[in-house]
């Protein structure tokens, strides 16, 4: 379970990340408190729903993981190829945040802008982002606090890379409890700087949020890295597929 | 507010008896006349009701946080489940076995019942409400079995959990009712956006107006109050609501939505303006000529909204095929249910059978072709193309050859002066002056036409001072100029020789020859003596050669059918690179496009609608070209709002691909429904994922369709009407030794369809020094 420490520290870190986004929704939240304490209680009431949903991701993945270990476990070691892909997840997303990916992207672009162009592509999942967007939305306006709540709980659903590839973590530990318990320390780490976001303190300066922002950015590619090397290290085990992570030794 | 405003707008165009859904706008079938707001699906009515359209905000909120909270109840059921799903899976050693692990999973039974069950009530209620409430016996006959099918998996669960043995199937319920919920949102959010393109037209007409009384006082009044006769102050930057008569002010204004001109047209007292136009940058006092909701702007959207009530052949296909397909899936239904009952266990045949049902909902079937045909008759009309109904979609996009008709659609219909030849060059400002004098007092369509041409230079020169203009019937106009004898005279030929007008040798040459090519001229003469002629010739439209291209593109044949001469007939298939059938009796352009029809598939014929209706309507589809202005163009199926040709292709793609999407949607909508039924009936398929399956259809529907928006690919992926409302000259074939000197004196060639020429048309006095143009015309001449 000591990777469980890192997972709060990558979501401590990573939460830089949140705030470009929800951050906004945050400052929703508090708008219609009035002291700081009923702020600080409402940010905690978000984050709480915001956990929720990172624990009901991570408890279906998990079981999603250990169905497949049950069901193919003989012909793939499921834990590895899981873990191997989350590490690859996380060192993806951890590279568009730094800004890596999108300079490819818009080199391919330029590239290919013959070929591409005039097609457009409609994504289909993008009416079910849009949906839980309106959703939030609707609930961030209101004042009661089981409305704030459910603000927390489609906050968590919204689309959002980083939350995937951790959830995909959550999914190589092949464990309901573990996955619910990994998204949990993910959701407990971006709880510092949402709130603090949503009260109104701003601790940096523009410049010193995005070299924050890079740092985070880092530290999730670290973990990602991490991932991958556990994932490998499991395939490198010829014998048997181990039980636990070798790791940790848990 | 602005769907209640636009609804007062539009609402005397429809048909009484059709009714729309008050939250979508799209039609509902039957409805009759029910009091109260309207809905055509169950998502309507939630949306509606979420957004609040109805007024109470506390209201929408509450429904929304029905939906939050059956979502988070059911969320943490799902949890509960799986954690009892878990023992299934882990050894015994793993978990613990014993007293422990038992009561565990008998509290988690038991937290899984309780936080079902308000699931079913704030949402499986309300769904059972609008099976009961609605009017389309089959549909609702779906939707109350798919809630009695979950009651039902809730009633064994409960006696489950109570009996202490045997499965639940709590989380399957709850997300079942949670899938259905969001995917009917879904379809009416789709829906809604459907209708953005006709949205941001109804958009721009503003809400209120500022009307003067008697005293000349201005106040302010709902625009659903105007009526006729009333005045209206419309201010620069802001938008002419109604059809009406300038009474006082000039302005320019911008009728680009129902015209399709770029241009805006500077409009004085007692001109006519479009209710939808945009005054530009003058103040306007207008007199209403007609209320709000038959203004023009108004008419073209009732007349797309009329355009939906209408069913084309595919919508009627699908609509057969539905009645018989739910009849067939309640068969279905039940035989699994009484197959799986008898071969295993109650709970078993109670899921297949509530996934059957799950899978073979017809949302899917019943969205296919209204969601495409719906947004291709919005994004048709936001391009200025207006389909009389849905079917004139279908019948487009058959289409295989297009027939154009030439005076007035492939042509301008107003002639333009092309030459201007002179006696002698030394007579070019005297001759300028003179006949600019004299053809701006005349309305005649060649006097027009020279005041045009001599446009840039009537500015330079000096008003010659000149007694009264007369104008004699059928021949000219004459006036007296610098107090000489005998009047100076601008009109036909015949006068001139009539009046024993001498015609030098130079100016006998050119009418000849102008005479030769059928040509219509206008001589200026002074002193006894004809010293100038203008030549007229008609103008194609710059964008004919590119429609033309276009409809070949597309695989049409193309052809062009007149009454006129065959020697303009000729001209004009040289320069156009197109078949042209000439001196053509109405009936026997008829016939023209029966023989078409025989050899290569259904005929468009492209018209004005106002001179060839019965070739438009003996046609498969009629389009009619400039309706902006009238649109009560019956004859023709399509109407083009402007006065762009390559509209006309545009449509036939727009059609193409909206059945593109049709056949694409009804055949995922079949194929999807079918191997859905079959794994579902066999017992494979659970009924969460079912309804999941349900919901990922409709947004694949929905999203292709959408894609209907999008203005187009390929051929008209950059379509613009700028450069179309400048004609250009193109008949250069008055001439056929000097052709040199004709590109000198018109500066421009065939293929000019690229843009309008800078004023080239002047080029007279353009290009090189006048002087020496005149003189090459003269020379050649001799």
């Amino acid at each position: 379970m000591m990777e469980l420490s890192l997972v709060f520290l990558g979501g401590l870190l990573g939460s830089a990340h949140c705030v470009g986004m929800c951050g906004g929704f945050a400052v929703l939240i508090g708008a219609p408190a009035k002291r700081l304490t009923s702020n600080l209680a409402r940010q905690l009431i978000y984050s709480s729903g915001r956990i929720f949903t990172y624990c009901v991701l991570g408890g279906v993945v998990g079981y999603g993981g250990l169905w497949l270990a049950q069901r193919i476990g003989g012909f793939v070691h499921v834990q590895a190829v899981i873990a191997i892909l989350a590490g690859v997840l996380l060192v993806t997303q951890g590279l568009i945040s730094t800004g890596a990916v999108r300079y490819a992207r818009a080199f391919v672009r330029r590239r290919f802008a013959s070929a591409i162009a005039g097609h457009r592509v409609e994504i289909p999942a993008a009416g079910m982002g849009c949906l839980m967007g309106g959703m939030v939305g609707a609930f961030l306006r209101d004042r009661r606090w089981s409305h704030v709540f459910l603000a927390g709980v489609f906050t968590g659903l919204l689309p959002c890379g980083l939350v995937y590839a951790f959830v995909a973590l959550a999914a190589s530990t092949s464990d309901m409890f573990r996955g619910m318990a990994t998204m949990a320390a993910f959701g407990l780490g971006t709880i510092p700087l949402m709130v603090l976001t949503g009260s109104g303190a701003t601790l940096f300066s523009l410049v010193g949020r995005r070299r924050l922002l890079t740092l985070a950015a880092w530290c999730v590619v670290l973990t990602g890295m991490l991932s991958i090397a556990r994932g490998a290290s499991f395939l490198t085990w010829t014998a048997e597929a181990p039980t636990s992570c070798p790791l940790c030794h848990d | 507010m602005t769907r209640s405003h636009s609804r007062a707008v539009a609402a005397d165009v429809q048909r009484p008896s059709d009714a729309e859904c008050d939250y979508c706008h799209l039609p509902v079938g039957g409805a009759g006349d029910r009091r109260g707001p309207v809905y055509c699906c169950f998502g309507c009515r939630l949306a509606s009701e979420i957004t609040g359209r109805d007024g109470a905000e506390g209201e929408a909120t509450w429904t929304l946080a029905k939906l939050g909270l059956a979502i988070f109840l059911s969320l943490n059921v799902m949890m509960f489940t799986m954690a009892l799903w878990t023992q299934d899976l882990y050894d015994a050693r793993e978990v613990g076995s014993g007293p422990l692990a038992a009561s565990l999973a008998d509290l988690f039974r038991y937290l899984c019942l309780l936080l079902s069950l308000p699931v079913i009530w704030l949402l499986g209620l309300p769904l059972l409400e609008n099976a009961l409430a609605t009017r389309r016996r089959d549909v609702a006959a779906a939707d109350l079995l798919i809630v009695l099918g979950v009651a039902a998996a809730y009633l064994y669960s409960v006696i489950s959990v109570v009996r202490g043995a045997g499965h639940i199937y709590f989380e399957v319920g709850c997300a079942v009712l949670v899938m259905v919920t969001i995917g009917r949102w879904l379809e009416a959010t789709g829906k809604l956006r459907t209708t953005a393109a006709l949205d941001a037209l109804e958009k721009l007409l503003p809400q209120r107006v500022r009307r003067l009384n008697a005293q000349g006082e201005s106040s302010e009044v709902a625009i659903a109050e105007i009526e006729r006769g009333d005045s209206l102050r419309v201010l620069p930057g802001e938008r002419i609501a109604t059809d009406g008569c300038v009474t006082w002010g000039c302005a320019s204004v911008s009728e680009q939505l129902l015209t399709g001109e770029s241009r805006p047209v500077g409009k004085r007292p007692g001109d006519q303006v479009l209710g939808g136009g945009l005054n530009l940058d003058g103040e306007l006092i207008i007199r209403v000529t007609a209320p709000v909701h038959e203004g023009s702007l108004s008419r073209l959207i009732g007349l797309v909204r009329a355009a939906r009530m209408t069913k084309g052949r595919y919508q009627r296909l699908a609509d057969r095929v539905s009645v018989w397909f739910l009849r067939g899936v309640l068969i279905v239904a039940c035989a699994t249910f009484l197959f799986h009952y008898w071969q295993t266990e109650a709970d078993a045949a109670l899921m297949s059978a509530l996934a059957v049902l799950l899978i073979a909902c017809p949302c899917a079937l019943g969205l296919a072709t209204p969601m495409a045909v719906w947004t291709a008759l919005g994004n048709a009309a936001r391009h200025g193309v207006l389909f009389r109904d849905g079917e004139a979609l279908e019948r487009l996009a058959e289409v295989r050859a297009v027939r154009f008709d030439k005076t007035g659609t492939l042509t301008t219909g107003s002639p333009c002066v092309t030459h201007f030849v002179l006696h002698q060059q030394t007579d070019f400002v005297e001759a300028t002056q003179r006949a600019a004098r004299l053809a701006s007092a005349s309305g005649h369509v060649f006097s027009r036409a020279i005041t045009r041409y001599l446009d840039a230079d009537i500015a330079s020169v000096a008003q010659p001072s000149v007694e009264q203009v007369t104008a004699v019937a059928g021949l000219g106009v004459q006036s007296i100029f610098h107090a000489e004898p005998e009047p100076t005279q601008l009109g036909s030929v015949r006068w001139a020789v009539d009046s024993g007008l001498v015609l030098p040798p130079t100016i006998r040459r050119a009418i000849v020859r102008a005479q030769r090519h059928g040509k219509s001229m206008s001589a200026i003469s002074w002193n006894g003596k004809v010293r100038g002629v203008f030549v007229f010739s008609e103008t194609v439209r710059s964008e004919a050669p590119a429609a033309i291209a276009a409809c070949r593109a597309l695989g049409c044949d193309v052809e062009v059918l007149t009454g006129d001469e065959l020697a303009r007939g000729r001209h004009l298939a040289e320069h156009l690179g197109v078949r042209v059938t000439a001196r053509l009796t109405p009936e026997a352009k008829v016939s023209a496009l029966a023989a078409a029809r025989r050899e290569f598939g259904p005929v468009a014929m492209v018209g004005d609608g106002v001179n060839d209706a019965p070739a438009l309507a003996a046609s498969d589809v009629g389009i009619a070209l400039g309706c902006g202005a009238d649109l009560s163009r019956e004859s023709a199926l399509v109407c083009l709002l402007a006065d762009d040709l390559t509209k006309a292709p545009w449509a036939i793609d727009l059609a193409r691909r909206s059945v593109r999407v049709i056949r694409q949607n009804l055949f995922w909508a079949f194929s999807y429904n079918t191997v859905g039924i079959a794994l579902a009936a066999a017992g494979w398929l659970n009924p969460a994922w079912a309804a999941a399956a349900m919901v990922v259809s409709s947004l694949l529907v929905v999203s292709n369709s959408l894609r209907l928006q999008s203005k187009s690919t390929g051929l008209f992926a950059d379509s613009s009407s700028q450069n179309h409302s400048t004609p250009v000259l193109v008949d250069d074939a008055m001439n056929e030794t000097d052709h040199g000197a004709l590109a000198q004196l018109n500066d421009y060639s065939t293929d000019d369809a690229k843009g309008p020429p800078a004023r080239g048309h002047h080029s007279v006095a353009a290009s090189s020094s006048e002087a020496d143009v005149v003189r090459a015309v003269i020379e050649n001449a001799s």
